[in-house]
């Protein structure tokens, strides 16, 4: 009798089985198109750049023969027909520098303010009008910028205005240092509502019991920020701030259009419009491929501490 | 942080001022945009800027309204390639956002709701490709795009975002909540697994769906240098290109180049407004591999 009835557990057991495995198969089908997909455009490029950065393969004629280490060697102490890599590399940390610190205060304090606002309505008010920018797209967004930063355009007649000078050029497109300035100036200008909304959510997310308590207990409003808001929003900041890092490290449109708009290249030389110019149109591949893995090491150690920033953001408990 | 209560503080009047000022920094150049689209070049630049344009400037004979925008739509040499590759731009962000939005939750169900071998490797696998940044791999990609022939089609300029690893996290972790006893209910009613998929699921995740479906066609939208790899004939651009090479040859004629910017932009902006919802809740997550 036990016989039996250990045989029929047997039997169920050995259905439930089929069917758990007739849905592991489904499941794992269910993810076969996209693991296709990520095998042929990105694991295969990213080995394909890697295997290229070893070569001396050009863009015109198929032979391409080893080399070693001769386009690290080449893109990091030549100077590239006027475009070296240690310029373009200084460009783009003096970009991402010069954009993700004043864009994290400005938005973090843009965000502190409008929680303080008496109404969600113009709350979602400022929040729409402030990431409108982010809207346009990058190239519209430097078309406009290049009319207003034009000698005889809007930015020269308010700084005009605000410096109490009169008929200055501040030449916004054309001196090495101020271009940079311009750039920062369009990118800012550009995500600065996305970084606002980034913050109002992290701020939204601190419960209010916390500063009820601090309020009962006399804290300040400016005491209040300082020992409760920030400390609490520091894995927000902390996130926050390496995505705007990664974020700039990836520039390309504005540069680019400043540059076809007659600007001068070297100082707004970031690292992706210098694989563009080396790959496709000087069709040195491999150099360019070298210097994408270069952009790649680089992004990759942002990465990194992002992950440990994130990791620091899921310990923190209200 | 304790809202204002009772009267108006000082405080709260230079909270005012400050959002004030930054919302003119931020709407100032569309403004600018939209108002000297309609302008000529001596106007745009003129000193003060005028942002009302005199009544006597649109009634000289070599002007119209429109003069601005029917240069922008005939282009440099007159053949009229706007509309296209505007059509393009449509075409290429509309069908990327849509396989963006179908494969991620396909893939996603698949990594939420089933148990499989390998199925933590599968996963793993999808996030380390965020971060492999597009411009690392651009050069390759070109390659391997023109090696299989795909220059100055659309399937090369869609293909390389047909899929986000991002969309893929966004569904799995979004459905990781959806409850498992519904996909059982339905299993006992003898639904097949695809049609759960595409009867059960798929309804169910819309504000996902939506926030990707955005985030992809904002995008796509934007992206200038996949296309300016891939297509190098006039008729298979895009519009960021389009109004680069326009900008590049009409350099003297800002008006003209106001009105390509504003034709342009016109799109995302009905899109954003009749959208905003989604726009603002896809900015607060942050897409990792964009294009």
């Amino acid at each position: 009798m036990s016989g039996a009835l250990s045989g029929k557990k047997k039997v169920r057991k050995n259905k439930i089985y089929s069917i758990e495995r007739k849905q592991a198969r489904w499941g794992f089908a269910f993810t076969v198109p996209c693991l296709v997909f990520f095998a042929i455009f990105s694991f295969y490029p990213i080995i394909y750049a890697f295997i290229t950065s070893f070569t001396n393969r050009q863009a015109i004629g198929r032979n391409y023969e080893f080399t070693g280490l001769e386009n690290y060697v080449y893109i990091f102490t030549k100077n590239n027909g006027g475009f070296p890599l240690s310029n373009s590399i200084r460009a783009t940390l003096v970009f991402t520098i010069g954009t993700f610190v004043p864009m994290i205060v400005v938005s973090l304090i843009l965000a502190t303010f409008m929680m303080q606002l008496r109404r969600d309505r113009y709350r979602g008010f400022f929040q729409l009008m402030y990431y409108m920018p982010a809207v346009l797209s990058s190239v519209v967004a430097a078309a406009i910028w290049m009319i207003i930063f034009d000698p005889r355009g809007l930015m020269n007649q308010v700084s005009n205005f605000v410096m109490h000078t009169s008929g200055v050029d501040y030449n916004w497109l054309v001196d090495p240092i101020m271009i940079q300035v311009s750039t920062i100036i369009i990118y800012f200008w550009k995500y600065i509502g996305y970084f606002v909304i980034l913050f109002i959510t992290g701020l939204a997310s601190i419960p209010p019991t916390i500063y009820e308590a601090a309020t009962v207990d006399g804290s300040s409003r400016w005491h209040t920020f300082w020992r409760i808001t920030l400390p609490l929003l520091k894995p927000t900041t902390a996130m926050v701030s390496i995505m705007a890092m990664l974020q700039c490290l990836k520039t390309f449109s504005t540069q680019f259009m400043l540059y076809q708009g007659g600007s001068p290249r070297a100082p707004i030389d970031v690292i992706t419009m210098n694989i563009y110019f080396t790959g496709i149109r000087n069709g040195r591949l491999g150099r360019a491929s070298a210097m994408s893995i270069v952009l790649f090491v680089i992004m990759l150690v942002f990465t990194y501490l992002q992950l440990v920033a994130n990791r620091s953001s899921e310990d923190v408990e209200y | 942080m304790n809202k204002f209560v009772g009267k108006i503080s000082f405080v709260e009047i230079l909270v005012w001022i400050f959002l004030i000022l930054v919302f003119f920094f931020t709407i100032t150049p569309i403004a600018f945009m939209a108002v000297s689209s309609f302008m000529d070049a001596r106007q745009i630049l003129d000193m003060p800027f005028r942002w009302i344009p005199s009544r006597e400037y649109f009634s000289s004979a070599d002007r119209t309204f429109f003069t601005n925008f029917q240069k922008a739509i005939l282009g440099n040499n007159e053949n009229a390639t706007f509309f296209r590759n505007m059509f393009n731009s449509f075409f290429v962000a509309i069908v990327d956002s849509i396989t963006t939005v179908l494969l991620a939750s396909l893939c996603g169900y698949g990594l939420a709701k089933f148990r499989f071998k390998g199925r933590n490797f599968v996963f793993m696998s999808i996030m380390a490709t965020m971060m492999i940044p597009f411009e690392a791999i651009m050069i390759p990609l070109y390659m391997v795009v023109s090696g299989m022939k795909l220059m100055n089609t659309y399937r090369g300029l869609i293909f390389p975002f047909m899929v986000s690893a991002f969309g893929v996290f966004q569904m799995r972790q979004y459905l990781l909540t959806f409850p498992t006893e519904y996909l059982d209910a339905a299993r006992v009613d003898g639904l097949s697994e695809p049609r759960i998929y595409s009867s059960i699921v798929l309804p169910n995740c819309k504000p996902v769906i939506a926030t990707l479906g955005i985030l992809s066609f904002r995008n796509q939208w934007d992206n200038l240098l996949w296309p300016l790899l891939v297509a190098q004939r006039e008729y298979m651009k895009t519009l960021p290109q389009y109004i680069t090479q326009f900008s590049e040859e009409k350099m003297t004629d800002e008006g003209a180049m106001m009105a390509c910017a504003f034709l342009a932009s016109i799109p995302m902006i009905i899109l954003f407004f009749s959208l905003s919802k989604y726009f603002l809740g896809g900015a607060a997550v942050y897409e990792s591999r964009k294009g």
